[in-house]
């Protein structure tokens, strides 16, 4: 068997030089993170210094990419963007799938790191010889949608693919993302980083076909694969999408609504997926290289493009701001996607900005004065609010844009206790208190309060766990939760393949050793998979973490669920306290939630690496 | 009468969103449920049973897939799949 699935080297691009250098992958590195968000993890710690700032020079983007793109393996064309994050000051990473993944990958390349700041506004042309920063004042400072500068790029230069940032990436608004053909790394300011760097976009083009080790086997596990894909477990992907997701939470009364205030939305009828899907579906549509295909687009009025919806933009521009009209919310998402900033933490900073307007928190002045007309279901002035933010324009623009824990900060008062984020960022649509092991898995998460990162709800709907208390159980279910996500965005395959997988490690490690020739084992993928927790929470500690950054913000605790299913629900402070020390244990942390000194030892040669 | 609320491909396969069915366990009610509504069968009740990635939450709250749950006149089931989420 010959070797495949990766080319063994990254290239780092400095801008500030600027200059480009292939940096060659050893064996060793490939087999501890794999690829994906576990290689973008680790380069983003051995190319960064201490205790620096985001969006400075210092900064490091990584795009990395795992063995499996490029291959004929369903859900395969992937990347992870992974940088420190404005918005947390901890790692956050961003998956995406376009061709713009394959392309990367077939410039030859497992990653690509990005460091220093451009001279002036630029984009970076990527190919198989190395890297170009060429000054773009025609697309900077011009306040075009995504979709305008994704096809300017697109026309100027043909044989490439383009990831870009938006205006809002530009104005370094926290909560920026970074766009490639209509899928987004939404989460946890990875635009913003590009726009520090003053880069609007990264083109990449390659040709050289990805090495597989065994293409026979590689090809015979991608069409099981793929006939799977086409199965039962992915059916709700296929007919309805994620927007199915509301109407279920919502009779569980898991569907976060006016800003956590309540857990079911009496206007949820109007927006629930079953609904949009009889009255406005007009089509679907997939990523690159995807036999699912669970994009469902929706009308907004006849003779309008129609706008692609899933369940967390439903959820945070819909019942999270107590708006239940189909056409704003449609409108709002639109907005974020071509304003390039993330759904979720849009929708949760402008309910808490809402909460915050109801209850005359704001200081007098400008903030007051302009929050005035702000209140939930104030649909209109939400979509006027979105443009703000984007663009920091108003005062309250400019404030929302920092996210809802510092805007908290800022209001003072009781703020702090109800801005609706863990470490920064903000909650994705499962109510904590509904779902306490998924609650977990948020507190937990190095990212902050994330669904991707850690599944740890299917534990709650898995009837294995009592859904309305943390426990010690809950603990075993997060880790392993977060453990698979972690192979899933290291390989990368799609997560909603995950129930179409009967033994994820086994299959995973199958894969594996088809494509990259590498003797992969189950068990080590599992290590593997804690191996990549624990280097995001070296970055971490390495970035000023504390232990009382584990935790959910004050009103999870002191206020019950209001209605519904599961009315009078609440989080026990202690048991919960009591399931994270039991999370510490099982991931094999101390007492508070550090890496033990000597696993940091054992770890460091990996951490630090040879090239530099 | 004992109603069973189906949500997202269960109420796309079923055409409606609701049943109610005479049951005295959970087991009953499901079996009538595939009576009722055969496009269910078999992928998401088989014979009275659950098929792989259902449950149900009994009155909303907590989610079982125990067929014995016993159940009364009032009670609701609402039909969920262990993918919700994601
Ligand atoms: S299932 Fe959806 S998100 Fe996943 S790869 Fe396919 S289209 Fe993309």
């Amino acid at each position: 068997m010959g070797r495949g699935g990766y080319f063994e080297r990254y290239l780092r691009v400095d801008l500030g030089r600027p200059s480009a250098e292939h940096v060659p992958l050893d064996e060793a590195t490939r087999r501890a993170v794999v690829g994906g968000v576990g290689l973008g993890a680790l380069l983003l710690t051995r190319e960064t210094p201490p205790c620096f700032d985001p969006l400075g020079p210092e900064a490091a983007l990584v795009l990395a990419f795992g063995p499996l793109v490029g291959t004929p393996l369903t859900t395969s064309a992937k990347l992870a963007f992974v940088a420190k994050s404005p918005l947390t000051g901890r790692i956050s990473d961003g998956l995406s799938s376009s061709s713009f993944a394959i392309a990367g990958k077939r410039a030859g390349l497992d990653a690509i790191v990005i460091v220093g700041e451009a001279a002036e506004p630029s984009i970076v042309l990527v190919d198989e010889e190395g890297a170009e920063v060429v000054p773009c004042p025609e697309l900077w400072g011009r306040d075009f949608t995504i979709s305008e500068a994704s096809e300017r790029l697109r026309k100027a230069y043909p044989s490439h693919r383009f990831a870009v940032i938006g205006v809002a990436g530009e104005r370094l608004v926290r909560y920026a993302g970074i766009a490639n053909e209509g899928r987004h790394a939404g989460r946890g300011g990875l635009g913003a980083v590009l726009g520090a760097k003053r880069v609007k976009a990264i083109g990449v083009r390659g040709s050289r076909p990805v090495p597989l080790a065994d293409a026979e086997a590689t090809l015979r596990i991608a069409k099981d694969l793929a006939r799977r894909s086409l199965g039962p477990a992915t059916e709700k992907y296929r007919s309805l999408g994620t927007v199915a997701n509301l109407s279920t939470f919502n009779r569980l009364a898991a569907l976060p609504t006016r800003n956590f205030q309540a857990s079911t939305f009496e206007e949820a009828r109007k927006i629930e997926g079953e609904v949009l899907h009889e009255t406005r579906e007009r089509g679907r549509g997939s990523c690159k290289s995807c036999t699912i295909g669970c994009e469902h687009f929706f009308e907004v009025r006849p003779g309008e493009r129609p706008v692609k919806m899933e369940y967390e933009n439903l959820f945070a521009l819909g019942p999270l701001c107590g708006i239940g009209d189909p056409e704003v919310v449609l409108r709002a998402s639109s907005a974020c996607d071509e304003l390039g900033i993330d759904t979720i933490s849009a929708g949760g900073t402008i309910a808490f900005a809402m909460e915050c307007a109801e209850r005359g928190l704001f200081p007098k002045g400008m903030l007051a004065e302009e929050a005035r007309d702000l209140g939930f279901g104030a649909g209109e002035r939400m979509l006027v609010l979105l443009e703000d933010i984007a663009r920091r324009r108003t005062a309250l623009g400019d404030l929302l844009a920092e996210g809802s824990r510092r805007a908290a900060e800022i209001v003072g008062g009781e703020a702090p206790s109800f801005a609706p984020h863990v470490k920064g960022l903000e909650i994705p649509g499962y109510e904590p208190r509904a779902l306490q092991t998924m609650a977990l898995g948020f507190a937990v998460g190095t990212r902050g309060a994330d669904h991707n990162r850690s599944g740890a709800y299917e534990a709650d709907f898995s009837g294995k766990v009592n859904r309305f208390e943390a426990s010690e159980e809950s603990a075993a279910h997060a880790v392993a939760a977060e453990d698979r996500a972690a192979v899933m965005d290291a390989l990368i395959l799609c997560k909603f393949l995950r129930r179409a997988m009967e033994d994820f490690f086994g299959e995973s490690a199958e894969m594996l050793q088809a494509v990259t020739g590498l003797p992969f084992e189950a068990e080590e993928l599992a290590r593997a998979a804690g191996r990549i927790t624990l280097v995001r929470r070296l970055f971490n500690e390495r970035e000023g973490w504390t232990p009382a950054e584990d935790t959910l913000p004050a009103r999870f605790f002191e206020e019950k669920l209001p209605g519904g299913a599961a009315k009078g629900a609440g989080i026990d402070r202690e048991g919960f306290a009591r399931s994270i020390k039991a999370y510490h244990a099982r991931r094999g942390l101390d007492e508070r939630g550090f890496v033990p000194a000597e696993v940091a030892r054992e770890m460091a040669s990996l951490l630090r690496g040879k090239n530099r | 009468m004992v109603t069973i609320e189906l949500y997202g491909v269960a109420r796309l396969r079923a055409g409606r969103e609701a049943i109610e069915v005479a049951a005295r366990s959970l087991g009953e009610a499901l079996s009538a449920l595939g009576t009722a509504c055969p496009a269910l069968e078999p992928l998401i009740v088989a014979g009275g049973r659950l098929a792989p990635g259902w449950l149900v939450a009994l009155n909303g709250a907590q989610i079982t897939a125990n067929l014995e749950t016993p159940l009364g006149d009032e009670d609701v089931v609402v039909l969920v799949s262990a993918d919700a989420g994601g």
